[in-house]
């Protein structure tokens, strides 16, 4: 267990017909864990334990290697960020961050606050009510505050939740920075992708009370550990399909008439005529005119007819029959001198290891 | 019956909440022409039939008979009377009233309905009724008010203390609601980070919780102080002696006529109204509404 950080050790709650289960966590020193879940998977009471609303039924929680699972919230150090970022009305932004230095007179405490709020850059909103900070503005009152108490770990509950998609990037990209120099662990709980990818160092996945999955966060985008965290991800090819044992020897993937070249997979996994599900990311799949290079073991070379194609601003997908469905997304620019319409044949090209293979499933 | 302060109430709930959606009001198309004339003409009957009486009330004594009145000393020590016992009535409901609107507001326990329920019941128990009821428990012979004379020789019949019960039992509906919807717009966050940046349970309380819902309970306090020194049917019952201001004004009434009893009765609307522009004011300024900036 690591001494500094953030440890869970096989934390069991109920809570009326809700129960989180079996929860094991660790974080580093300087490490981000963004806790990823639909509504209602248990997220924010998950949090709430740790910050010591909920006394577990079972199991230890440790910060900074201290054992708090029978502490307060109030002497766990944990510094809490909810959404709005929740400053108290009633005080300015100055006796807000002045409430988080504990222990120390008035006055003391208020000038703590503002050498604190200047660090910030925030030394002219001492006196300004939080009804009148912007977003940002607020964002950095709530962090000093926390800070001021001296927190060991930063709890996050989609604090950017009812922001606009141009403040949120812009709060988020502040905060990334601000946890990177802080070196305090973090967990943020979100249900939005773009901040598990922007801010994780690690990634876990609750699914009704448990986590599913947890890892490196590149590791957990790139190889979901089952179809629904596949499809929660938002992984755009869920392909149903067995693997098969070629002349050679080697393993691939046969789908709709195709088969795929994958990765050398686990022996356990390995084994030809098992029914599997295949996940392939659209970002991974290269569009081109012409089939480029003789098939090999790297990659699969694939032609389709497009069947459809929708643009998102700077990016294109494209929806391809390959004698199964597969969706390609690429640059806008790419698309134009592709010169992509409906109807028209293109190569596909598939990197073998971004073929994920979910052996002995098949879709719902 | 939790609709009494209900819709001011709600809208400045409403504006408490961070970040709450804007009124709808000011998403509504302006009304029809048509629709302002009847709602301005019965709007206009109903603020004739408040101030009319009120008006036509104030302009009949004489500057003399209203001189004389004053110097009544019978009549000062009932206004007196009346000052009193609704300052001890309003202290008496916050003290019993807030610890359970703080209960209706932020737990849930079963038979919390009823509990609210009860707390509202002396708004639709006529007040002569209620009069009555509390003779029989606070009288000389009652389940309160024996022990209460023979343990620490309080008397509640014909007493201020009597005068206070009978005022407190009739107002305190109105600080348990104000006060409870205070604490409703409290956001539970502010005390869940409060906790989290160091501060124990009671803390919180005084320091967040409590600060924040000030609104609501210093407008319960103003209301319950309103509606204690207007009471008379409950007062006159359970304590008819000492006279407070009201049953003073009935005795003249009835002793002297009608010209005796409106001097007295226009010192006490002044004075009631002093006390409610005095009340709006003190909540304005030292409990402002959390969330309008200053």
């Amino acid at each position: 267990m690591s001494a500094r950080g953030l440890a869970l050790d096989g934390v069991s709650l109920r809570l009326g017909s809700f129960a989180l289960r079996d929860l094991r966590l660790e974080i580093g020193t300087g490490e981000v864990l963004v806790l990823l879940g639909a509504n209602g998977a248990g997220k924010s009471v998950c949090l709430e334990t740790i910050a010591g609303f909920h006394r577990p039924d079972a199991g230890r929680i440790l910060i900074g290697g201290r054992d708090v699972t029978a502490e307060p919230p109030e002497r766990r150090r944990v510094g809490l960020l909810l959404q709005s970022f929740a400053l108290f009305p009633h005080l300015s932004a100055a006796e807000n961050v002045a409430v988080g230095f504990r222990g120390r007179n008035h006055r003391e405490a208020r000038r703590a606050a503002e050498a604190l709020l200047a660090r910030f850059g925030a030394e002219h909103l001492a006196r300004r009510r939080p009804q009148l900070l912007s977003p940002g503005e607020k964002q950095r009152i709530a962090l000093a505050r926390a800070l001021a108490s001296r927190p060991e770990l930063f709890l996050f509950d989609e604090p950017f939740s009812a922001l606009d998609m141009e403040t949120r990037d812009a709060l988020r990209d502040e905060l990334a920075e601000f946890l990177r120099r802080s070196q305090i662990p973090a967990i943020f709980v979100t249900h939005d992708h773009t901040d598990a990818l922007v801010l994780a160092d690690q990634v876990a996945i609750m699914e009704r009370g448990g986590i599913v999955q947890s890892g490196r966060a590149a590791e957990v985008f790139a190889r979901p550990a089952a179809t629904g965290i596949a499809r929660f991800l938002g992984v755009e090819n869920l392909l149903d399909g067995r693997l098969e044992q070629a002349p050679d020897g080697r393993l691939r993937f046969a789908v709709g008439g195709a088969a795929l070249e994958v990765a050398p997979l686990p022996a356990s996994a390995a084994r030809a005529g098992r029914p599997a599900i295949a996940c392939i990311r659209a970002g991974e799949v290269r569009l081109g005119r012409h089939r480029a290079a003789p098939p090999d073991a790297g990659a699969s070379h694939l032609e389709g007819r497009i069947l459809s194609q929708r643009s998102l601003g700077p990016l294109c997908t494209v929806t391809l029959d390959c004698g199964f469905r597969l969706v390609a997304c690429l640059m806008a620019r790419d698309a134009r001198e592709l010169g992509l319409a409906p109807g028209a044949v293109v190569a596909a090209q598939i990197p073998s290891d971004a073929v994920h293979i979910l052996p002995g499933e098949a879709l719902g | 019956m939790a609709g009494i302060l209900s819709d001011a109430a709600v809208q400045e709930a409403s504006e408490v909440a961070p970040e709450a959606p804007p009124p709808v009001a000011g998403l509504a198309p302006p009304p029809a022409l048509g629709v302002l004339l009847v709602a301005w003409l019965f709007a206009g009957l109903l603020l004739a039939f408040i101030l009319l009486p009120l008006l036509q009330l104030v302009a009949t004594p004489s500057l003399a008979s209203l001189r004389r009145a004053a110097g009544d000393t019978d009549i000062a020590s009932a206004l007196g009377l009346s000052l009193i016992g609704a300052a001890l009535a309003a202290l008496l409901s916050a003290t019993i009233g807030v610890p359970l609107a703080y209960l209706l507001a932020r737990t849930r326990f079963p038979g919390r309905a009823t509990v609210a329920a009860i707390a509202d019941l002396p708004l639709c128990v006529p007040h002569t009724v209620a009069g009555i009821a509390l003779l029989m428990v606070f009288g000389r012979r009652g389940l309160v008010g024996r022990p209460a004379e023979a343990l620490f020789g309080l008397q509640f019949w014909g007493s201020l203390a009597g005068v206070v019960v009978a005022m407190a039992f009739v107002a305190v509906p109105y600080m348990v609601n104000a006060a409870r919807i205070g604490f409703e717009a409290v956001d539970p966050r502010l005390e869940k980070v409060a906790r989290t940046l160091g501060m124990g349970p009671w803390e919180v309380l005084l320091r967040i919780t409590l600060p924040l819902a000030a609104h609501g309970i210093a407008t319960g306090f103003a209301l319950t102080f309103a509606r204690a020194i207007s009471e008379f049917g409950a007062v006159v019952i359970l304590a008819y002696y000492p006279m407070t201001a009201p049953v003073r004004i009935y005795e003249l009434f009835l002793r002297f006529g009608l010209d005796d009893a409106v001097a007295a009765a226009v010192l006490l609307l002044a004075l009631s109204l002093a006390l409610f522009v005095l009340f709006r004011h003190f909540v304005q300024r030292v409990a402002p509404m959390p969330g309008i900036g200053r």
